[in-house]
């Protein structure tokens, strides 16, 4: 039986299950136990993660055109994006390298906003197809947000590694402050969107009473 | 483990058997799952979608406490020694984990070093702090009075300490600088590397329902429930 059902609900934060009161209009509840706000599901879910989604999205543009990393030495400037960073390793045959960078800067940030739109575009058509598959999406998303950052740390690591009295230095390049922009704004849209939403649509038929845990 | 009233509290239910049931109410589905057995080592998990509920292990408390010590320690030796020594030439560059924040800093990068110094240093010393002040209270037999407030701030800061990310971005790095020069690993990297394992450990062991039902046993002595 599911908790929204029975007139119950949960503090996100503590797992307390917290009664609702019947009949009231506005106002806040908060959990008796940690005093958080309790919201039976995420306050305009969907509308946050649209928009987070979609902020993203404006920002992966220009962190994939503007250069990465700005390399200064006595010969010159190169300056660096993603995908040239990865083609680079590629050429010089680090494979694990290039494969790491492709997958943490390219990979993982599209693949997180290809389920986050998924999600939402199913949620709103209140499709009631393989809730089991896009829970694990969704949970997928949240355990590889953070991964993307791998690139960020590169750029910082070497701009504070590389500096010999001005013979060569190292700087940030635009697309690095973006990139990071990306990767944030994606953690938090993934945190706004609520999983149970896409069970509000699937379950449909009552199910028996009391289920009981599996323990492994 | 003979001092904490709050292990024998908590765990000699499960020494004599007495199964105390209980109702959970899993995160990504709303089911409302009956636990019969909540004292039972393993994984819980919800069986309409199959997310882990939580995850019960013996002596959570006492493993806690020693790896939130050790995560301290480790804390410690990372920020004190040189984290990487880089050669080119003849002219030696030494990072130190919190100098090269700083340095970032320096450089006017300061949205990137807002983040790398929130995600690797701040964020991770709250959790280690915090964990310590909860479980070392908790090892000796009574409950801190910041309980609530110390769990709500590790649950929030739980996605954003990346230690782990980190780490791969050290490796990728000095795969990248072998081409420019040598490279040599400090103390501070080895300390690091283990504390992200003794971190990653930590998380695994962490069971906040085990200590949410520590603070419902305080409130309802005090009366207050």
């Amino acid at each position: 039986m599911r908790a929204i059902d029975a007139g119950l609900t949960s503090c996100h934060l503590c797992h307390q299950i917290i009664k609702l009161p019947e009949g009231r209009k506005g106002g806040v509840l908060h959990c008796p136990r940690c005093g958080e706000a309790v919201h039976v599901r995420k306050p305009f879910s969907i509308q946050y993660t649209w928009a987070l989604v979609i902020a993203s999205i404006i920002f992966y543009i220009p962190a994939n055109l503007l250069p990465m990393m700005e390399v200064h030495t006595f010969a010159g400037t190169q300056a660096d994006t993603i995908l040239s960073g990865v083609l680079y390793f590629l050429e010089t045959g680090s494979y694990l390298i290039a494969s790491v960078i492709f997958i943490a800067s390219i990979v993982v940030p599209i693949t997180k906003l290809i389920i986050l739109i998924y999600l939402l575009l199913s949620v709103q058509k209140h499709s009631h197809k393989n809730p089991i598959q896009r829970k694990k999406l969704y949970v997928l998303t949240e355990i590889i947000g953070k991964w993307s950052m791998v690139d960020v740390y590169v750029v910082a690591i070497m701009i504070a590694l590389v500096h010999f009295g001005g013979l060569t230095q190292i700087e940030a390049g635009a697309g690095a402050t973006y990139f990071l922009l990306v990767v944030i704004v994606t953690m938090i849209a993934a945190m706004q969107f609520d999983p149970k939403l896409i069970w509000d649509a699937a379950e449909t038929t009552p199910k028996k009473e009391t289920t009981y845990a599996r323990n492994a | 483990m003979g001092y904490n009233i709050f292990h024998n509290l908590y765990f000699q239910k499960e020494d004599s058997n007495v199964a105390e049931a209980m109702i959970v109410c899993c995160h990504e589905c709303d089911e409302l799952v009956k636990v019969s057995n909540p004292h039972r080592e393993g994984r819980f998990k919800c069986p309409n979608c199959g997310s882990l509920l939580f995850r019960h292990r013996k002596g959570m408390v006492e493993k806690m406490f020693a790896l939130s010590l050790a995560a301290a320690i480790l804390f410690m030796l990372t920020n004190y020694f040189p984290f990487l020594s880089f050669q080119v030439a003849g002219s030696t560059a030494e990072a130190n984990f919190v100098t090269s924040i700083v340095y970032l800093f320096q450089k006017h990068e300061w949205l990137l070093g807002v983040a790398v110094l929130m995600t690797t240093v701040v964020i991770p010393f709250i959790r280690i702090v915090l964990m310590l002040g909860l479980f070392g209270p908790l090892y000796f037999g009574y409950l801190p009075h910041y309980a609530t407030v110390a769990l709500k701030v590790l649950t929030h800061s739980l996605p954003w300490a990346m230690l782990d990310v980190f780490l791969v971005g050290v490796f990728v790095s000095m795969v990248k600088l072998v081409k420019m020069g040598t490279i040599i690993p400090g103390t501070s990297l080895w300390a690091f590397m283990v504390m992200v394992f003794v971190m990653a450990y930590m998380q695994v062991t962490f069971n906040a329902h085990a200590v949410w039902d520590m603070v419902d046993t305080k409130r309802k002595q005090r009366g207050l429930v």
